[in-house]
């Protein structure tokens, strides 16, 4: 069942990608505002944290400089909503920098499973090479939960464990989906929920913040 | 709450934001945040901001618990009463966006009260006040709508502290309780109440009411005074969300209040209701992407405008809930034809009314009572209550009710809907009901 949980996930994921490419996101229904045409103020702080990386070497969570950002995403591989959404944009977002080098090489994505204890390492190699990152982009584990626990607590990400019919953990998580856009002092500028995923609006935010010219945004 | 509906419920958490955006949303109430997580099932307790009232038990405004799910013994019942000290002018609050915390505003001492409703949602627990809302956003005053952004809380303001005038701002604060930033209402429409986001149009639309002066003062001295009845709102602002700028002045004449937005994805409009002329008014995008307002027409006698307050849209969009304080009548609206109103039904509720509540289902529709303090009714028609009813499309039928008054909690104003599954970790046994509280 679990590996099935997996597979649904990596096929949602990677459902058009028998050429490995995501499929165009449908367009939204408004024109995001212009880069450099509005603020981000600083919605909270975060600290760099020290997690595994999809080959079970130590790996910084945000692992970026002054002058770079980072899109972080809470996902685990079990998940079968939300998380798919989240990859997908991701992806979405990977091959729209790497043909933007002025934002891509400023730019680092990092998906982190808060689900440790089933999200090894391996599976998390396994799931970047169904994602098949043409840019920066970081697949991050931990040890364990006690390990995670202080990360999820600094970016204010919940979940909950969702029980089976007899009570028992299923596998499952509960949690509001959220990504969110990190710059170089660890300033969080941005958070995305589902409802607000559009991959325009996101490139125009990390070229807003990184004080991108205009000619060289997306 | 059976076990399969505990799963449901939890589960339902993790697909709703998902199949909100999809527009096939299933939730708990209507008319919250997109961005605010999504439960499904029966809501087990309703939570109830109130007034303290003088020589009314403690006399402290306070959050009070009801249990609402008809399956558990604490149905109908007062479940817990948590006193906050003092008397705030408590009025409006909002979850944050995974619904943990709950927040609550007084309009008069500018405070916000934050309780975890998570780690026992029958038993709120007061975790933060926040005392320098004044300070912290540059005079705004009036905390009143507590919308969830992501990771944020976005409040609309009344009022400032310069001339206690209709001038206000919305304010931006972390989900920590950490000041963000302000932005200002624009010039030409300054008044600011209830503040609504359709992210699929990433617009942000506001409404307008009146300054701390007014809404501090006796209603029957306010409506004599014909100067200060010129300083009510009579405009809305359509905001681009996210980059918080205002981009088109809409005329709504007569103090515009509650927003809501229609909750299907292809459905562009909202409706609001004019306090001050008794109407119910649309606001329609246009092809060219700009929004429109039109009067829809009268709510009740148009001849004795019976002062429209909040609002609820049922989640298909089809049923419009009225509640007009003055003659404490709810009238429902079939608005499939968003430009055509038309009443189905009305039920006097009480002898005042002002907030109504329901279910995303549909099923269960909530009442209470009290408008702003120095407004309510005086006298015997100073009834406090809350109400329950079940809706069946064609009427409504009493469920239970709590007498604010007899048990001297103070006078109900919002309501926001609790859920025990959504926080509880699997392998934890579900807790037993608190006793009710003992009337004082």
């Amino acid at each position: 069942m679990r590996g099935g949980a997996l597979a649904a996930l990596l096929a949602a994921v990677a459902l058009t990608a028998a050429a490995h490419e995501p499929p165009p996101a449908p367009p939204p229904l408004f024109e995001p505002p212009a880069v450099g045409s509005y603020e981000l103020p600083v919605i909270q702080r975060v600290s760099e944290h020290w997690l595994l990386a999809a080959d079970g070497s130590r790996a910084p969570l945000l692992g970026i400089g002054e002058a770079e950002v980072a899109l972080v995403a809470f996902v685990y591989t079990r998940c079968g909503d939300a998380c798919p959404l989240a990859l997908a944009t991701l992806q979405r977002l990977d091959r729209a920098l790497a043909a933007r080098p002025a934002l891509g090489a400023r730019t680092r994505l990092v998906s982190v499973s808060f689900d440790p204890a089933y999200d090894t390492p391996a599976r998390m190699s396994e799931l970047r090479g169904h994602m098949r990152p043409k840019g920066r982009w970081a697949f991050l584990t931990a040890r364990d939960a006690a390990a995670l626990a202080p990360v999820l607590s600094d970016f204010g990400q919940s979940f909950v464990q969702i029980p089976d019919a007899g009570g028992d953990p299923s596998g499952l998580l509960g949690h509001v989906l959220k990504v969110y856009l990190v710059d170089g002092r660890r300033d969080v500028r941005n958070i995305y929920s589902t409802e607000y995923l559009v991959p325009q609006l996101l490139l125009n935010d990390v070229a807003t913040v990184l004080e991108v010219a205009a000619e060289d945004a997306p | 709450m059976s076990l399969r509906n505990a799963v449901s419920g939890a589960v339902g958490l993790v697909l709703g934001a998902l199949v909100f955006a999809s527009g096939t949303a299933r939730a708990d109430e209507t008319c919250q945040s997109p961005f605010l997580a999504k439960i499904t099932g029966q809501e087990d307790y309703v939570y109830v901001w109130t007034l303290g009232v003088k020589d009314w038990g403690d006399e402290s405004d306070k959050l009070v618990t009801i249990g609402t799910n008809p399956a558990r013994p604490d149905f109908g019942q007062v479940v817990s009463a948590v006193a906050v000290g003092g008397q705030h002018e408590a009025h409006h609050g909002g979850f944050n966006d995974d619904r943990t915390r709950l927040w609550l505003g007084g309009l008069d001492s500018s405070t916000i009260f934050i309780f975890d409703v998570a780690t026992d949602p029958a038993n709120p627990k007061l975790v933060k006040k926040i005392e320098t809302f004044v300070e912290d956003s540059g005079g705004v005053v009036g905390p009143h709508t507590f919308y969830a952004l992501p990771g944020r809380m976005l409040i609309s303001g009344l009022s400032n502290a310069h001339d206690r005038g209709g001038r206000t701002g919305l304010v931006e604060y972390s989900n920590e309780g950490k000041y963000i930033r302000t932005s200002w209402m624009p010039q030409s429409a300054p008044y600011g109440y209830d503040s609504r986001v359709n992210a699929n149009l990433n617009r942000l639309l506001t409404s307008s009411f009146t300054g701390k002066n007014n809404y501090m003062t006796e209603l029957p001295k306010l409506m004599k005074d014909p100067v200060a009845m010129e300083n009510f709102g009579n405009t809305m602002v359509v905001w681009d969300y996210h980059a918080m700028k205002p981009l088109q002045v809409l005329e709504v004449p007569g103090a515009p209040l509650e927003v809501r937005w229609a909750l299907q994805p292809r459905h562009h409009y909202a409706f609001t209701t004019a306090a001050l002329t008794g109407k119910l008014w649309g606001v329609f995008r246009k092809q060219d992407g700009t929004f429109e307002a039109l009067d829809l027409g009268p709510i009740g006698d148009p001849n004795a405008p019976a002062l429209p307050v909040d609002i609820s849209l049922s989640s298909d969009d089809r049923y419009l809930f009225v509640d007009t304080f003055m003659d404490g009548t709810t009238r429902v609206f079939d608005v499939s034809n968003p430009r055509a109103p038309k009443q189905i039904y009305e039920r006097k509720i009480g002898s005042q009314l002002n907030m109504v509540s329901q279910s995303w289902d549909g099923k269960r529709v909530y009442y209470t009572s009290s408008l702003l303090a120095n407004w309510d009714q005086t006298g015997p028609a100073n009834e406090q209550y809350l109400k329950a009813y079940t809706w069946d499309g064609a009427r409504l039928t009493p469920s239970f009710e709590v007498d604010f008054r007899a048990l001297a909690l103070g006078r109900p104003h919002i309501m926001r809907f609790g859920d025990l599954e959504l926080h509880r970790p699997a392998g934890l046994p579900e807790p037993e009901p608190a006793p009710a509280a003992a009337a004082p």
